[in-house]
């Protein structure tokens, strides 16, 4: 049996609402619905089904649905039309008391803005869920603290929320939603308002965490590589229409139409495909300013063994490698009389195809300059074989 | 059809005083209970803030606002000091009693406008259409001026603490109402989606989301409502409603720029104790007390809140004394001599007695509906005719106290008319006159549109008090004034003025001061009543007293001086 199961729910906002229904069926776009019924299409007939331990990702751009989708699940938002079944019950034809039991012990969910509540200490947060439902105090903290223990904030527990750091919040907001032992979490693009480094951890941290404990998840995100590095099966919405639904893989190989192809960038577009659309950042070492000691230090917190060397007006100068910059500084030398200078560089508009075998011979990676000899990017070798192998789909 | 009603006014005042009418005989008994419920609970509080030495209660609220200051700052003393210096500037002035009935009627009125406030805001953050209904009649209560609000609370329960007090709740609610309302309306959408998607009943979000982090709007709409109840005590003080405002009122109506100062300075001084506290309240706890300390605390609340008990015990005790008796009385000097000269001649043959100012209009109210014992000012035939008429048959008429006044207008003799008559544009064709709802302001419009040379002329309302004040001015820069005058009064002392005639005789052909009582009175308090009944002096006596307290020496003071100074006539009104 299926953990979760969606079967023709739509949400429309507004008035004349049978209007807008018959003017979705038709296939009519959510603007001109909106300007001549004033009704706004939330979501519209979607059908998916979930299974228990499952990540199942909603993915989409912002105004696509994905948000009231998610809050139909739980009835947040009340659905125009459609069932939502969970184990096998109808959450849609619930009455209020159901329902608060299906919200209190099934379903939990974990929001983008973290919605902890500024009055009350972690410990309190954690425990709000099983506060609710009325757990002695005793035994509520007791699972609170557990679940702040498994992801080490239980140091935290007397503090704030204002005095913790986006993460941290977002850890809470999960040990929240997870100390209720729900059997389904739903996630609202929970990691899209911190750094991209702590994102990453929180991926990370997320997926480590399903290999302990197993729930079905129904994650939200409009970040295709987070779909992508944690979704089972991915659900792409535009417009409050589902358009298809497969794994990672699935959608990548056989986009539904020129939409979903767009928006996985799957570019079959390689033949055209230059440098300035694979370069990536350059880790630069200014020479006027820095020192052998300085590039070190970068080299070190990028974990990275060159650097790209440039001047005060961004101008390509050259490679400084960790060996060199090394060698620099035991021998109080400055980084200019160490570089190596002869680096391949290239236009913007260099072709991949035409970079192949520039970068088959070179040991360092090729630096993308402008017209003014400024660097614009380095290209890798990773970078290449990726937007290559795309071309031979 | 459509235009009959621009030619005749719409009957809205009619409509209104026959709703109020229904309105105060179908709810009496409902009335009348929370009348004596209120009254009881507020003489209690009162009872117990005077029961301990004015020194203890300083010292307590020093102590207290240093508490709270200490929670921001732990060396903080500006406040306990302010505190400490400006009560003990209101004792100095001998405003306590006055003072602590202010704070009672503060209390009790903050207190029920949040008990009704919050949950009326909590409701309609919850309905729009709610919200929609009573933002309109929240706008109304507000901008309505306060005095309105007087007369139906008059109407309903009677005068003294109680309609002050439900005057106050209905000018003040408002902010409590609009800020409860904001502050929950305002808790962020998520934390909301938060709780509920938790499973919280409606109660759960209420109580452990929207009102905690609403908390601090809140306070500061009570705060709002706390400062808007202090501001009608000077406006319940025309209804009775004791304290500090009595002292205002008065001083307006006695141009007495002196004691309207120090009175408004005490009510200033609370205002800002109160505010500062109140914004104190609010901030977080950043030392938390000792807990030996707090033990204490908790231990002087408790005491505290026993004592009440113990306060109305002793105030039974003491009650063992004979009657209380209500006066009534409007603030014109000769009422005010009068009135208190029978007060302490009652207080010494063993009777409590209740002062209480009202307006003149309020005072005949007041002893129709038994509220108020008796009173001494009623001009008859005439001055008060129409309020004689009125209420006849509702209240005792005893007959004279004092007999052969006189009223009419008055102009500075260095004036060149002498007769109503005479008079065509002088003082820029206006009579400066007293408050609106005095008898003589009534001859006077009778005498405007009697004699046909004023039919250009106005009449000009303010009080006694700033008719003294205009007159003196006039006088002192030689130019011409018309006022409406009475005497027995102290003008004529003081300055040279002189009565116009009345050929027509609208203000009267010499007026008597009646006394009144309520009904019933005869029966309840017969050993006062007789007092009440043989109080009887001369125009002479009445002026002796009015003197005293013109040139500065206080009411009581005054009254008893002529006591002393008249013990025969005292003992004809006190013999059995």
């Amino acid at each position: 049996m299926e953990k979760l199961e969606i079967k023709q729910l739509t949400k429309i906002f507004g008035k004349r609402q049978k209007q807008a229904l018959k003017m979705v069926k038709e296939g009519a776009s959510k603007t001109d619905i909106l300007k001549k019924t004033g009704a706004t299409v939330g979501v519209y007939d979607a059908n998916f089904s979930v299974k228990e331990g499952e990540i199942f990702v909603i993915m989409g751009l912002s105004g696509s649905g994905k948000s009231t989708l998610i809050r139909l699940l739980n009835r947040l938002i009340e659905p125009s039309s459609g069932d939502i079944y969970i184990n096998g019950q109808d959450i849609a034809k619930m009455n209020k008391e159901e329902l608060r039991e299906v919200r209190r012990h099934s379903i939990n969910m974990v929001f983008q803005n973290f919605a902890l509540l500024p009055h009350k200490t972690i410990l309190e947060n954690t425990e709000f869920g099983l506060e609710l439902r009325g757990v002695p105090k005793e035994e509520r903290q007791k699972l609170a603290e557990k679940a702040l223990e498994n992801s080490d904030l239980l140091a935290f527990k007397d503090q704030y929320p204002s005095q913790l750091s986006g993460g941290m919040q977002q850890r809470v907001g999960l040990a929240r939603a997870l100390a209720n032992d729900p059997e389904i979490l739903l996630m609202d693009e929970a990691f899209s308002a911190l750094d991209p480094l702590i994102r990453k951890e929180m991926q990370d941290e997320l997926l480590d965490l399903q290999e302990r404990v197993q729930k079905t998840i129904i994650f939200i995100t409009h970040d295709l590589n987070e779909a992508l590095r944690i979704g089972d099966r991915i659900a792409l919405m535009k417009d409050g229409k589902i358009i298809q639904i497969g794994t990672g893989e699935e959608i990548l190989t056989n986009p539904a139409n020129d939409f979903v192809r767009e928006f996985v960038e799957d570019v079959d577009r390689s033949k055209v495909l230059t440098a300035q659309n694979i370069m990536i950042k350059p880790l630069t070492t200014n020479l006027d300013i820095d020192g052998p000691k300085v590039a070190l230090n970068r080299m070190r917190n990028e974990s990275v063994s060159m650097l790209m060397a440039v001047n005060r007006k961004r101008q390509l100068q050259g490679v400084v490698t960790a060996d060199q910059a090394l060698e620099a500084a035991r021998h109080h030398r400055t980084l200019t009389e160490v570089v190596t200078k002869d680096v391949i560089t290239i236009a913007k508009d260099t072709l991949v195809t035409d970079i192949l075998p520039l970068i088959h011979d070179s040991s360092s990676p090729i630096a993308v300059v402008d017209d003014n000899d400024r660097l614009a990017g380095v290209i890798i070798r990773g970078r290449v074989l990726e937007a290559l192998a795309k071309d031979t789909d | 059809m459509f235009l009959t009603i621009f030619n005749n006014p719409l009957p809205v005042a009619e409509l209104v005083d026959k709703t109020t009418e229904w309105l105060t005989k179908t709810f009496s008994g409902l009335f009348g209970l929370v009348q004596d419920l209120g009254n009881a609970v507020m003489n209690v509080m009162t009872d117990t803030l005077l029961f301990f030495p004015p020194i203890f209660v300083i010292v307590l609220l020093t102590g207290l606002a240093y508490l709270l200051s200490r929670k921001k700052t732990p060396k903080a003393f500006g406040l306990a000091l302010f505190t400490f210096i400006g009560l003990l500037f209101i004792d100095n002035q001998e405003l306590w009693v006055d003072l602590m009935n202010t704070l009672s009627l503060v209390v009790v009125a903050s207190i029920l406008s949040v008990i009704i406030g919050i949950p009326l805001g909590i409701w309609m953050a919850k309905s729009n259409r709610v919200q929609q209904i009573v933002n309109p009649i929240l706008d109304f209560m507000q901008t309505m001026p306060a005095f309105v609000y007087l007369i139906p609370a008059v109407a309903f329960f009677g005068i003294g603490m109680v309609p002050g007090v439900f005057a106050s709740i209905i000018f003040a609610l408002p902010p409590t109402v609009r800020f409860t309302n904001l502050g929950i309306r305002e808790v962020p959408r998520d934390l909301v989606e938060a709780s509920e998607s938790f499973g919280s009943t409606g109660q759960q979000k209420l109580f452990k989301v929207e009102l905690p982090l609403a908390k601090d709007t809140i306070v500061a709409g009570v705060s709002q409502t706390i400062m808007l109840a202090l501001s009608m005590v000077v406006t319940g003080s025309m209804i009775g409603a004791p304290g500090l405002g009595r002292g205002v009122l008065s001083a307006l109506q006695k141009a007495d720029i002196g004691s309207g100062f120090v009175n408004g300075l005490s009510l200033v001084i609370l205002a800002i104790i109160i505010d500062r506290m109140m914004q104190l309240v609010n901030v977080k706890s950043q030392n938390p007390l000792p807990p030996l300390l707090k033990k204490a605390l908790s231990g002087l609340a408790l005491v505290l809140l026993l004592l009440p008990s113990f306060a109305s015990f002793f105030g039974n005790s003491k009650a063992a004394k004979k009657d209380t008796i209500n006066l009534a009385y409007v603030q014109w000097d000769s009422e005010i001599a009068s009135t208190n000269v029978l007060a302490e001649v009652l207080r010494q043959e063993g009777f409590e007695v209740e002062m209480t100012p009202l307006d003149n209009a309020v005072v005949w109210k007041s002893l129709a509906d038994g509220s108020m014992d008796t009173s001494m000012s009623a001009w008859l035939p005439v001055t008060h005719g129409d309020l004689f008429a009125e209420y006849k048959g509702k209240l005792e008429d005893l007959g004279p106290n004092l007999e052969g006044v006189a009223l009419g207008l008055a102009v500075p003799t260095y004036m060149a008319v002498d007769s109503i008559e005479d008079l065509t544009s002088q003082a820029d064709s206006a009579i400066t006159g007293i408050e609106p709802g005095a008898g003589i302001m009534a001859s006077t419009d009778n005498a405007l549109s009697a004699y046909a040379n004023l039919s250009s002329w106005t009449l000009e309302p303010a009080s006694t008090g700033a008719m003294v004040t205009a007159l003196d001015k006039a006088i002192k820069g030689q130019e011409d004034i018309v006022i409406t005058a009475w005497s027995p009064h102290w003008m004529f002392a003081k300055y040279d003025l002189k009565y116009l005639e009345d050929p027509q005789k609208v203000f009267g052909d010499g007026e008597n001061i009646h006394t009144l009582t309520r009904q019933g009175l005869a029966e309840d308090k017969p050993e006062a009543f007789q007092i009440i009944d043989q109080f009887y002096w001369t125009k002479e006596d009445m002026e002796a007293v009015m003197l005293d307290i013109a040139d500065g020496m206080s009411e009581e003071e005054a009254a008893r001086k002529w006591i002393k100074a008249n013990p025969n006539k005292v003992a004809e009104w006190t013999k059995s």
